[in-house]
């Protein structure tokens, strides 16, 4: 499945506008159409399959529930989906961390693998943009928010994981971000 | 123009976003999304700009128990039912018949919501627990499995490793006598894997039916039925 044509977008906004005035058949399009793309998004979070399943359903009822408050305005099905997932995710790993802890060897566990770039043709404009950005950046800084989104990890967790103070970790992606900012609202934003 | 407290606001909003806030300023963020439309107005900007990055993560099938448990939360695609309470729920006379505090309403109405549900739920077995030895050819006990029926759930542990090519894993499915196989899930193959069991699924475990392990794609079989060569196989019985 291929999100990133401008029709296969808009869609996916009308199945989820569908989903909010309690379309069933909608949602289950819906499901069926964006599922691989949240659990593949779960799973790299959560590194663990019985995990991500449970946040992806998490994401589905919720999905289900507060269909009727998206604003396509505001941005498009997916990255609304993407984004509640990504929150589902990272609250979860909120809640393990407190087990982690305990054991903070644990950290040091997770690989530092990099997804493969899609192919050309696979990648929207925005995500263009945004790796056009990306690369602009100071190589620690990029790397830094990478591993932040990819892993959802804290400014604490990411200053262990690179052996760099707390501040600076908390410098290189607050700059990083203002920087993005800059750069993506220069050529603009789209949906 | 912006000034330094809208910068300062804008950047936790972007940290949201990118999901490097612990526990508590992310509840913080959360709350201001609910209650200031400014705030998720910016949270949605950010979602535009850094989203785009979950495209390079490689999409993965999820298993088909997984749609089957968000219908059963949902209690979707029971129209019967769903017919039924919306009768109620619009049903004036009985409205009025329970106009007589908002805490007797709530609380009848718990019982009207959920009565409906009571009856279609699995009592087939009252013993509580099964169990099944699930082996593999050469007669090595590959998994043993423990179902909790009241908690819904089964316990799959392995006993010997099994090796997987890469990209290949193992896929737990419950075969009741003279039925296809029925997907359970994913179980790892070096560490116990815990399943949730749906109602579904519930209602065919007993001594007739087995388990079986099947080589699958990492993302489980993707046509909801087993793929690969079947490795290990094992009866249910009580425990």
């Amino acid at each position: 499945m291929s999100v990133a044509s401008p029709a296969e977008r808009d869609e996916l906004n009308r199945l989820l506008i569908r989903v909010g005035s309690n379309d069933q058949k909608a949602f289950a399009e819906l499901y069926q159409r964006t599922s691989s793309r949240l659990f593949g998004v779960c799973v790299r979070m959560l590194r663990d399959r019985g995990e991500a399943e449970e946040v992806l359903q998490e994401t589905y009822t919720t999905l289900w529930r507060r269909a009727a408050g998206f604003d396509a305005s505001k941005a498009s099905a997916i990255t609304w989906l993407v984004a509640l997932s990504r929150n589902k995710a990272i609250d979860r790993l909120r809640q393990r961390r407190e087990q982690v802890l305990e054991d903070p060897s644990k950290l040091d566990e997770a690989p530092d693998e990099r997804p493969t770039p899609a192919a050309d043709a696979e990648i929207s404009q925005e995500h263009r943009r945004l790796e056009h950005c990306l690369d602009e950046l100071e190589p620690q800084q990029q790397t830094s928010v990478r591993e932040a989104f990819f892993t959802g990890a804290t400014y604490n967790e990411l200053s262990t994981r690179c052996k760099v103070p707390l501040g600076t970790m908390k410098s290189w992606i607050r700059r990083a971000l203002m920087q993005l900012r800059t750069c993506l609202d220069q050529v603009g934003v789209d949906r | 123009m912006s000034t330094a407290a809208n910068d300062n606001d804008d950047l936790r909003y972007a940290e949201y976003v990118l999901g490097v806030l612990d526990a508590d300023a992310r509840a913080a963020v959360a709350r201001e999304i609910e209650t200031t439309s400014e705030a998720a107005t910016a949270v949605s900007l950010w979602q535009r700009r850094l989203i785009p990055l979950a495209e390079s993560i490689d999409e993965i099938v999820p298993a088909p128990h997984v749609w089957q448990r968000i219908r059963d939360a949902l209690r979707l695609d029971m129209p019967a039912r769903a017919q039924s309470h919306k009768g109620l729920w619009n049903n004036l006379p009985l409205w009025h018949w329970l106009g007589i505090g908002a805490g007797v309403v709530a609380a009848t109405l718990l019982v009207v919501v959920f009565l409906p549900h009571l009856a279609p739920r699995p009592v087939a077995v009252s013993a509580g627990y099964m169990a099944s030895t699930i082996q593999q050819d050469n007669g090595v006990t590959g998994w043993t499995a423990t179902m909790d029926l009241k908690q819904a759930r089964m316990v799959v542990v392995p006993a010997t490793p099994v090796a997987f090519a890469e990209g290949r894993a193992p896929e737990l499915w419950l075969i009741p006598p003279g039925e296809k196989p029925i997907a359970v899930g994913m179980i790892a193959r070096d560490k116990p894997t815990t399943l949730a069991l749906d109602p579904a699924l519930l209602a065919r475990l007993g001594p007739t039916a087995a388990l079986a392990v099947s080589v699958e794609p990492i993302g489980g079989s993707p046509t909801g039925q087993p793929t690969g060569a079947v490795i290990a196989k094992g009866a249910i019985s009580g425990a």
